[in-house]
C-alpha cells in the first residue's frame, strides 16, 4: 500500500474527522486538514500534498474561488483536486469540469470506500 | 158578315151605323163647318145637331186645327159648357169631293184612368223607395226588420205585421213585430213545428205568396191545428210572402240556392181582409228588401267578423312584435351589462389581456396597458404590433405571434422594465381565435400576459431552501455514514452481536435517508427544469448493459438472475438520465422478485403515430423491464408513478425505498417526450415500459 499525502479542506468539523480516520484506517494515507480555503491554499502551497479533496460549499472563500487560486498558483496548479460536494446537478458537473478538476464526490459519501474511488480517479493502486 | 144586298139596304146600313155609333162622327165642308153630326158627336160637343149644323169645327178646338196631321191625332176641345175634354179623331179623306168625314173619339176617362193609374205608381215607387231607404238606412238586423214591420203595418194598415225566423229544426219564432195596441204581441212566441210543417217551408222556398182573406175559408187548405193556432191570436185574414236570402259569398262565382230565412207576415184581425194585388206586390218587394239587406247584413257581420279576426292577429303581431322590441332591448341591455362586467373584470384583473387581429393589429387592450405599460388602450387601438412594441421587442415575439396566427396555442416566458422602472418576468400565451364557421381559419388571437415575478422569485427561494438544505442534510449524513462505516469495520474495537446488529440498522436506514434525499433533490431538480437533459444518439445495448452491471451485485445478493438483451439501435437520449431510469426499474424488480427468478431487460423498435411534437409516424424503441414478482393490481398500475405512491405502504420500510423513484422515471422519460407504463398480471409478474425517440 503506497504512502500517499492527501489534503482535505472543509470547515465542517465532523467530516474532516470522519475522512481522516476512514482513509487512514482503509489505506493508511495521511490525512492533513484545513477549515478553510485560505488555509487549504498556504498548505497546499507548503506541503505539496498527493491530491486535494475540496470542499465546494464553505464560508468566507468557497471552493470555487478556492479551486481558481490553487489553479492559479504555480506551486499548487498541478496537485490534483477532487471535488466534494452537494450539489449534483448537471450544469454545475460540467462547470467542475472546465475548471480542471479531476473528479467530483457527491455527498454523503462513505469515507470507508472514498479512498478507493479517489485510487480510481487519479489511477492510483492501493 | 152577310153580304148586303142592294143599295137601299146598305144605305139603312150605314145609317143605323152613323145613328148607333159610340164614335162621335161629323161630316164638315171645305170651309171646316158642320154639315152633318151623329148624336155621339152631339153628346161629345154638347150641342144639338142644330146647334152644331153651320159652326165651325175650329171653334171647339183649344189649338189651331190641323187636318193634314198624321192618321190619329189627339186633340183638347171645348165642351159648349166650358168643359175640355180630350179626344182622338182620324180624317177619312176623299170620300166625298166637297166634304170630309171626321171620326172623333173622347178618350177623357181613358187618359184619366191611365194618370190615376200613374200617379198610383208613382206612389207605389215612392212609398216603396223610402221603405227601403229606411230599411237600408241600417245594417243592424234588428233595426231593419223593425223598419220593415213598422212600415208596412203602417202602409197596409194591417193589425199586426211580423216578421217570422225560421230555424235549421223547423220550428220558428217571431223575432220582429208591429202589432195595434189591441191585440196581444206574438213576439217571442215559438210556432210548434205541426203548424210550420216541411211541405210549408218548401212551399214558402220556392217563392210562394200566400193571401188568405179569411182563415176559415174552407178553400185556404189551411191544417186545422194552424187555424186553431190563428184564431188562438184571432187572426181573420193574413198575407204572407217568404224572405229568401241569396247565399252566394262575394267571391263565390257559383250560383247558390235561396235560402229560407223567414216569413213576412200581416195579419188582419179585426176582419177578414181580401188583400190587393198592390199590397202583394209591396210585402213581395219589400221582404226582398229585407232578403238583401240580411244579407248584406251578414256580409258586415262577417266583414266585422273579419276584421275582428284580423285586428286581433294585428294587435297578436303588435304585442309579440312589442315583446320581441322589449326581448332585444333586454338582450341589449343584458349584452351591454354583461360587455361592461366583462370590461370591468378585464380591467380588473392584474393582467394585460388583448385581442390582435390576423394583420396583427391591437383590436382590444384592457387598461392594464396603460398601467403596466404607459400604453393607452385608445391610442393603440388599430396599431400594428411593431409599431407599438418597437422593431427589436417585436423580432423577439415575431416567433410566437407566427405560431398563433397559425393556430397554434403558444405560452413563453421574458423578462421586461415595466412603468415602475423594475425588472419583471412576464408569463405570455397567445390563444388563436379560430373562424366560427370555417374551423380552420385563424382570425386572430387572445394575448394575455401575466406577471410572474413573484413566482419566479418564490421559484428562487425553493431552490436556495432545497440547495441549502440538501447540502446542510448531506454534511451530517456524510459524518454519520462515514462513522458508522469505520465503526463496522471492527478497526476501533469489537462490538457485541447485538451492538453489531443496531449498528446494521443505523447504517441501513442512513442509506436509505441518503437514496431519498437524492430523489426528493433529482425530482426536484427535473421538475423545474433545470435538469438538462444533453441528448445525444446512444446504443440502447450499451444503456442496459451498464445499467445492468450497476445492479448486478443487487442482484446477486437477492439471488436474482438478470438478463439484458443485446439490440442495436440508437436512441435520442440523456445517457446517465436513462441509465438512472434503467436502473430505478431494475432495482424495483429486482427488490419485488423471489429468489431464484428472472429480470429481463430488452428493447424493442416500433413505429407510433405522434401528436404532441409532430403528426407524423416515427419511429421509436420501447425498453422492457420484465419480472417475475408477486405483480400490481390493475387499478395501481397508474397511481405507482405518482410520488409516494407504492402498491403497499409498508413496501417503503420492507424494501428500502423512497416511493420517489417511479415519479423520477417519469419525469426523465416525458423530458424525452416519450411514455412510460407499467403491465401486470399478480401472482405472475409485472413489465414496466417505456419509449424514446430512435436515432434513424
Amino acid at each position: 500500500m503506497s504512502d500517499k499525502h492527501i489534503l482535505l479542506i472543509d470547515d465542517e468539523e465532523t467530516i474532516q474527522e470522519v475522512v481522516q480516520v476512514g482513509i487512514e484506517i482503509e489505506t493508511g494515507w495521511q490525512v492533513a486538514i484545513a477549515s478553510s480555503g485560505i488555509e487549504g491554499i498556504a498548505v497546499a502551497a507548503s506541503q505539496q500534498p498527493d491530491a486535494i479533496l475540496l470542499d465546494v460549499m464553505m464560508p468566507e472563500m468557497d471552493g470555487i474561488s478556492t479551486l481558481s487560486q490553487l489553479k492559479a498558483n504555480a506551486k499548487t496548479q498541478s496537485i490534483p483536486v477532487i471535488l466534494l460536494t452537494a450539489k449534483t446537478q448537471a450544469g454545475d458537473k460540467n462547470l467542475f469540469q472546465s475548471l480542471g478538476v479531476v473528479g467530483v464526490i457527491t455527498k454523503p459519501f462513505n469515507s470507508m470506500t472514498l479512498a478507493s474511488r479517489i485510487a480510481t480517479m487519479l489511477q492510483w493502486e492501493l | 158578315m152577310e153580304q148586303v144586298g142592294d143599295f137601299s139596304e146598305q144605305k139603312l146600313l150605314l145609317q143605323a151605323v152613323f145613328e148607333r155609333s159610340f164614335e162621335a162622327i161629323v161630316i164638315i165642308d171645305r170651309a171646316l163647318r158642320f154639315v152633318e153630326v151623329n148624336p155621339s158627336a152631339c153628346e161629345l160637343f154638347g150641342s144639338t145637331k142644330e146647334q152644331l149644323i153651320g159652326q165651325s169645327l175650329a171653334d171647339f178646338f183649344t189649338s189651331p186645327l190641323n187636318l193634314e196631321g198624321q192618321d190619329i191625332t189627339r186633340v183638347k176641345i171645348r165642351h159648349s159648357q166650358d168643359i175640355i175634354k180630350t179626344v182622338e179623331y182620324s180624317e177619312v179623306k176623299n170620300l166625298f169631293s166637297e166634304y170630309n168625314l171626321l171620326v172623333f173619339r173622347d178618350v177623357t176617362n181613358l187618359q184619366r184612368a191611365a194618370e190615376a193609374e200613374l200617379h198610383r205608381q208613382h206612389q207605389r215607387v215612392k212609398l216603396f223607395s223610402d221603405v227601403t231607404l229606411k230599411i237600408r238606412q241600417s245594417l243592424q238586423l234588428k233595426e231593419i226588420l223593425h223598419t220593415a214591420v213598422t212600415e208596412v203595418q203602417r202602409i197596409l194598415q194591417a193589425d199586426r205585421v211580423l216578421i217570422y225566423q225560421v230555424f235549421a229544426n223547423g220550428t220558428g219564432m217571431p223575432i220582429s213585430e208591429a202589432v195595434l195596441p189591441d191585440y196581444d204581441p206574438i213576439l217571442g212566441v215559438e210556432f210548434p213545428e205541426e203548424v210550420f210543417p216541411e211541405e210549408y217551408r218548401e212551399m214558402y222556398a220556392g217563392g210562394r205568396v200566400q193571401a188568405i182573406a179569411n182563415v176559415h175559408d174552407a178553400d185556404t187548405g189551411l191544417a186545422e191545428c194552424l187555424v186553431e193556432f190563428m184564431d188562438e191570436w184571432m187572426v181573420k185574414a193574413k198575407l204572407i210572402v217568404p224572405i229568401l236570402q241569396n247565399l252566394k259569398s262575394p267571391t263565390d262565382e257559383h250560383q247558390s240556392p235561396d235560402r229560407l230565412w223567414g216569413l213576412l207576415i200581416a195579419h188582419q184581425c179585426a176582419t177578414p181582409r181580401q188583400w190587393t194585388n198592390f199590397e202583394l206586390e209591396l210585402m213581395e218587394q219589400l221582404a226582398d228588401q229585407i232578403g238583401i239587406a240580411l244579407s248584406q247584413g251578414e256580409l258586415l257581420e262577417n266583414l266585422e267578423d273579419l276584421v275582428e279576426e284580423r285586428t286581433t292577429k294585428l294587435r297578436e303581431v303588435n304585442r309579440n312584435l312589442q315583446q320581441e322590441i322589449k326581448d332585444r332591448l333586454d338582450a341589449e341591455a343584458a349584452l351591454r351589462r354583461s360587455e361592461e362586467q366583462l370590461r370591468l373584470i378585464a380591467n380588473g384583473l392584474p393582467v394585460l389581456i388583448a385581442y390582435v387581429d390576423k394583420h396583427q393589429r391591437y383590436r382590444f387592450n384592457n387598461e392594464v396597458y396603460q398601467t403596466w405599460l404607459g400604453l393607452s388602450p385608445s391610442k393603440i387601438h388599430n396599431c400594428h404590433l411593431e409599431k407599438v412594441h418597437g422593431e427589436e421587442e417585436y423580432q423577439q415575439i415575431r416567433e410566437y405571434v407566427g405560431k398563433a396566427l397559425s393556430g397554434k396555442t403558444v405560452t413563453y416566458e421574458t423578462d421586461i422594465v415595466l412603468l415602475d422602472g423594475c425588472m419583471h418576468s412576464l408569463s405570455v400565451t397567445y390563444i388563436p381565435h379560430f373562424n366560427e364557421r370555417k374551423k380552420n381559419v385563424v382570425r386572430g388571437f387572445f394575448a394575455l400576459t401575466s406577471d410572474i415575478s413573484d413566482r419566479k422569485a418564490i421559484e428562487r427561494m425553493k431552490d436556495e431552501f432545497i440547495s441549502v438544505v440538501s447540502h446542510e442534510l448531506r454534511t451530517p449524513l456524510t459524518s454519520i455514514h462515514s462513522s458508522l462505516k469505520i465503526l463496522a469495520t471492527g478497526k476501533l474495537g469489537n462490538l457485541s452481536s447485538k451492538g453489531q446488529r443496531m449498528l446494521k440498522i443505523a447504517d441501513e436506514q442512513t442509506e436509505r435517508l441518503v437514496r431519498l434525499v437524492n430523489n426528493v433533490l433529482d425530482l426536484q431538480s427535473i421538475q423545474s427544469g433545470k435538469a438538462k437533459m444533453n441528448k445525444t444518439a446512444c446504443n440502447a445495448t450499451d444503456l442496459m448493459i451498464e445499467a445492468a452491471q450497476t445492479m448486478q451485485t443487487m442482484a446477486q445478493e437477492r439471488g436474482v438472475k438478470l438478463f439484458a438483451e443485446s439490440v442495436n439501435f440508437l436512441v435520442w437520449a440523456d445517457r446517465d438520465y436513462i441509465v438512472q431510469t434503467l436502473t430505478n426499474l431494475l432495482s424495483n424488480a429486482i427488490k419485488f422478485s423471489p429468489p431464484d427468478s428472472t429480470v429481463w431487460l430488452s428493447a424493442k423498435r416500433k413505429r407510433q403515430r405522434r401528436t404532441t411534437v409532430s403528426k407524423k409516424s416515427i419511429p421509436y424503441i420501447t425498453f422492457e423491464v420484465k419480472d417475475q414478482g408477486q405483480g400490481i393490481p390493475t387499478n395501481q398500475l397508474e397511481s405507482i408513478f405518482e410520488r409516494f405512491q407504492q402498491v403497499d405502504s409498508s413496501d417503503s420500510r420492507k424494501k428500502g425505498g423512497t416511493g420517489l423513484g417511479l415519479a423520477i422515471c417519469r419525469q426523465i422519460i416525458e423530458e424525452h417526450d416519450g411514455k412510460i407504463w407499467a403491465e401486470s398480471c399478480v401472482g405472475k409478474g409485472s413489465t414496466f415500459y417505456f419509449t424514446l425517440p430512435a436515432v434513424i
